[in-house]
C-alpha cells in the first residue's frame, strides 16, 4: 500500500483526486495497482509496450527509483510516489 | 489557452533577462478551469545542462518534483514549465519537441540582444511529434 501523488493534468483521470492510495508490497505493483484501478492513466505513464514513457520519471518519497531498484524497489504504507516528467530543450536540433 | 498574470510574467522576462546569453528555466504555478491555465507564481529553477547553456536548457527532475511539492503547499498546480531562447524566434525547437512532456503548456520566451522580444505557448503531443501552439496572454 502506498500513496501516489498525481500531477494535475492526470486528475481528470482519477475522479479529480490529487493523491490516491493502493496496494501493493513494490513500486512494480503500486503502479499495476494504479492503472488497473485508473485504466486511463495506463496510456498516461506506459507506452504500448508496457514500459515507463521516456518521459517519466518515478520517485519513491525522494529518490529515483532507477537507483533504488526500478520496479521491485519496496514500497511500503508511508511511502509516497511521485510521477515526475523529464523535460529538456533548447535551440540546437 | 494560458494566462500568465503580471507578477510571475515580470518575474520569468526578469530570469531570461539575468540568464542572457544562457537559456533558463522554470516553473509555472497557479490553477486551471474553464478551459483556462491561469499562472499565478512562476519558479525559476537551474538550467542543469552538463554543457554550453547558450542553446539548451535541462530540468533536473528532482527540482520538478520539488515545484510540484511547492504547488501542492500553496494550494495551487503546477501548470506548465517557461524555458528562453537566446538570440532565436520563441518557436518550439526539434530537441524542446524531443524532449517534452504531453501533461504541461511550454512557454518559450525570445530573448533578443538580451532583452524581451516575445513569445509562444505549446502543448506537445504524446507522441514527442508536433507541438501547437496554444494562445498564450501576458
Amino acid at each position: 500500500m502506498a500513496k501516489i501523488l498525481i500531477p494535475t493534468p492526470l486528475r481528470q483521470f482519477t475522479a479529480k483526486q490529487d493523491s490516491v492510495v493502493v496496494p501493493g508490497s513494490t513500486v512494480g505493483e503500486v503502479l499495476a495497482a494504479l492503472t488497473a484501478e485508473y485504466p486511463e492513466l495506463r496510456r498516461q505513464i506506459f507506452n504500448p509496450e508496457g514500459k515507463l514513457r521516456s518521459f517519466v520519471n518515478v520517485y519513491l518519497n525522494d529518490e529515483d527509483i532507477r537507483y533504488i531498484g526500478k520496479d521491485a524497489a519496496p514500497a511500503a504504507d508511508s511511502d509516497t510516489l511521485s510521477l515526475v516528467p523529464s523535460i529538456a530543450g533548447g535551440t540546437r536540433h | 489557452m494560458i494566462r500568465i498574470a503580471p507578477e510571475p510574467w515580470a518575474a520569468m522576462v526578469a530570469h531570461a533577462r539575468a540568464s542572457y546569453p544562457n537559456e533558463c528555466c522554470g516553473a509555472m504555478l497557479g490553477s486551471a478551469g474553464d478551459g483556462a491555465r491561469n499562472v499565478q507564481q512562476a519558479i525559476a529553477l537551474p538550467n542543469a545542462f552538463a554543457g554550453a547553456q547558450a542553446a539548451r536548457y535541462e530540468l533536473r527532475p528532482e527540482d520538478l518534483l520539488a515545484a510540484d511539492k511547492a504547488a501542492r503547499d500553496l494550494q495551487m498546480d503546477l501548470l506548465g514549465i517557461y524555458h528562453s531562447h537566446p538570440d532565436c524566434d520563441a518557436y518550439f525547437s526539434a530537441t524542446d519537441l524531443a524532449n517534452s512532456c504531453p501533461w504541461y503548456s511550454f512557454v518559450v520566451l525570445s530573448i533578443q540582444n538580451g532583452e524581451f522580444h516575445h513569445a509562444n505557448s505549446f502543448l506537445p503531443n504524446f507522441d514527442q511529434t508536433e507541438a501547437p501552439k496554444e494562445e498564450l496572454i501576458y
